[in-house]
């Protein structure tokens, strides 16, 4: 093997934070758009408190997994030297921002809190959440940001 | 009018700043909307509807009433306070002896939280103390008496006690009927009594919870006696708890007295209160809570007579036939028929009492009009109601601009001393105001007048 993996600085004895809390608002937003879709076929307000849960959740696990992340990234310049690691970060902070503007959207009562902004802005974030999601992954599987030597 | 803009602008909501994001910094910068007075009348400038991130919100603060401070009235009239020290008083009825009841009430104990939203708009209303405070006695019914009429009632006594979230009582003979949030229930009456112990009957189950979102249920006896009329709110803003939960709601239901059966009299009536006979025509005229969140100068709550089978357009339409769309699936069959209300009181003053002069004993010019008690809006910048207002009647309709008759509910810095609530003429002529905030029943009489 050539250079040592960079190193997570934000961990628990050697796992890393970041990858044990992304899953919760990946997971959390995917759902919001299935209920957002759901409330839109069927305008049954069960759906869209789904997702309005969905949503204010995937906002505070992300906020978290976000923190964790952004303490690796400033804190090793091996991983700051990643171009993926810039698109990730880039990404997912635009995920976030527009999921927080839609978790407000989904405040609203009844049918505009979904019908048209706020399942426009699940899918969104769902689809930037799958390029900075495939993007995480090349950064730990091909570049072994956080792999033990 | 309202206005105190240095105290206004400069207050918002803190707690929503966790947001952070710029964009919503910017999206919260609503605009403070118009001036109220030109809302008001029977044909109000209506401007585009807005939907929010973050609706304007801004509850005066509760300050209560300092010692010898009292709310001021127009030329002509003059105030004291009638009671005080009371728990959340929110309706008045006054009995054939001239003997007061108060309602004092608070609002159903547990309000489902359905979603993250909930959780906030329970804390804005619990600072408005639209629910009343969960420590103190309350929900029960206190009897004033003021037999010499000097204004200062010798005898106070508890008159019905561990009641359920009451607001409406009606007097039909030796009957007395409480609407409470869930039934109505007939206590027998004698004229006299200053307190019941006699179980109630229950006369017919209304719509309580588990979700009881308006739950002031008021309350008026045909002239005859024969029917009641029961003012029945909805059960959301518009309709984000679901269409089944509206079920029989959003409406006035008129009530046989001797059998209970009852039947829808008018609907589309978002949250009726007030409801009383208009003392020339005789017909059944209510104020109506509007819908909130469409922006600072929508949707304007009003005063209306009201029609055997009418249709006034909560949840479709609002103000006749302006489509709200956040109602799905819409109903255009509905909306067609929607009638436009009289009267606009201005939006979110939030009109939950009424009371038509009947009296002999204000001045001339208040004969035959209408108090409206405006309990004050939370949704918008520039505070608008706390105050109780006149409209003038004439051959059974509003005659002309409403005037301010009780103002001084807010400060100079727009904080809230009291909010008026519900309204009644006593014996004497005299207007009785119900101040949930302030714990107090004003009374109104003519200046220089003895009583």
């Amino acid at each position: 093997m050539d250079a040592a993996h960079p190193r997570s600085t934000a961990r628990v004895g050697i796992n890393p934070i970041h990858p044990m809390l992304v899953h919760f608002p990946i997971v959390l937003f995917t759902g919001a758009l299935i209920t957002d879709l759901a409330y839109w076929r069927t305008a049954d307000m069960m759906w869209a408190d789904f997702s309005a849960w969905l949503l204010t959740i995937g906002v505070i696990t992300g906020v978290l997994a976000a923190i964790a992340g952004l303490i690796d990234f400033i804190a090793n310049p091996l991983i700051r030297a990643q171009r993926a690691a810039w698109l990730h970060l880039v990404g997912n902070v635009v995920a976030m921002v527009l999921a927080v503007v839609n978790a407000f959207v989904h405040t609203r009562d009844a049918w505009t809190s979904v019908v048209p902004t706020g399942v426009i802005l699940s899918a969104v974030v769902v689809i930037i959440l799958l390029f900075t999601g495939w993007l995480g992954g090349s950064l730990v599987y091909r570049h072994g940001v956080g792999v033990a030597n | 009018m309202p206005s105190h803009p240095s105290a206004i602008g400069s207050r918002r909501f803190a707690s929503f700043s966790f947001a952070g994001a710029l964009v919503l910094a910017v999206a919260a910068c609503s605009d403070n909307g118009g001036d109220p007075s030109a809302q008001v009348g029977p044909n109000p400038n209506l401007p585009p509807l807005q939907q929010y991130l973050i609706p304007p919100m801004h509850v005066a603060k509760i300050v209560g009433w300092q010692k010898d401070e009292k709310p001021s009235v127009a030329q002509g009239l003059q105030v004291q306070a009638f009671a005080t020290g009371l728990e959340h008083p929110r309706s008045l009825y006054v009995l054939p002896n001239g003997d007061v009841l108060v309602v004092e009430s608070k609002s159903p104990d547990v309000q489902p939280i359905r979603r993250p939203k909930d959780l906030v708009m329970g804390w804005i209303e619990s600072m408005a103390t639209s629910g009343g405070s969960n420590t103190q006695e309350s929900n029960r019914i206190t009897l004033l008496r003021d037999a010499n009429g000097d204004g200062v009632p010798e005898t106070r006594s508890v008159f019905l006690d561990h009641l359920s979230s009451p607001f409406g009582v009606a007097l039909v003979g030796n009957d007395l009927y409480v609407a409470n949030t869930d039934s109505i229930v007939r206590y027998p009456y004698k004229p006299g009594d200053t307190k019941i112990s006699a179980p109630g009957t229950p006369l017919l189950p209304l719509p309580g919870g588990p979700i009881d979102h308006h739950w002031t249920k008021s309350l008026l006896a045909s002239q005859d006696g024969s029917r009641l009329y029961v003012g029945v709110g909805s059960n959301s803003n518009i309709t984000e708890n679901g269409l089944e939960a509206e079920k029989n709601r959003a409406a006035i239901w008129e009530v046989d007295r001797a059998s209970g059966r009852w039947r829808i009299f008018a609907s589309g009536l978002r949250n009726p209160n007030g409801l009383s006979w208009e003392p020339q025509s005789g017909a059944l005229w209510t104020v109506v809570n509007e819908r909130d969140e469409l922006g600072p100068d929508l949707v304007p709550d009003y005063l209306t007579s009201v029609r055997d089978g009418g249709f006034y357009g909560w949840p479709y339409s609002y103000w006749g036939q302006h489509i709200d769309p956040r109602v799905q699936p819409q109903r255009p069959d509905l909306v067609a028929k929607a009638i436009v209300p009289d009267y606009s009181l201005s939006s979110h003053v939030a009109p939950l009492g009424l009371a038509f002069d009947t009296g002999n004993s204000l001045p001339a010019n208040y004969h035959g009009g209408a108090f409206v008690g405006e309990h004050g809006s939370w949704n918008r910048q520039e505070l608008n109601g706390y105050k109780v207002v006149f409209v003038p009647f004439s051959d059974g309709r509003p005659s002309g601009k409403a005037q301010d008759v009780v103002t001084g509910f807010l400060n100079s810095n727009g904080e809230a001393r009291g909010r008026p609530v519900g309204l009644a003429i006593d014996k004497s002529g005299a207007l009785l105001i119900a101040d949930d905030v302030g714990n107090t029943v004003w009374r109104v009489t003519a200046a220089g007048g003895s009583s």
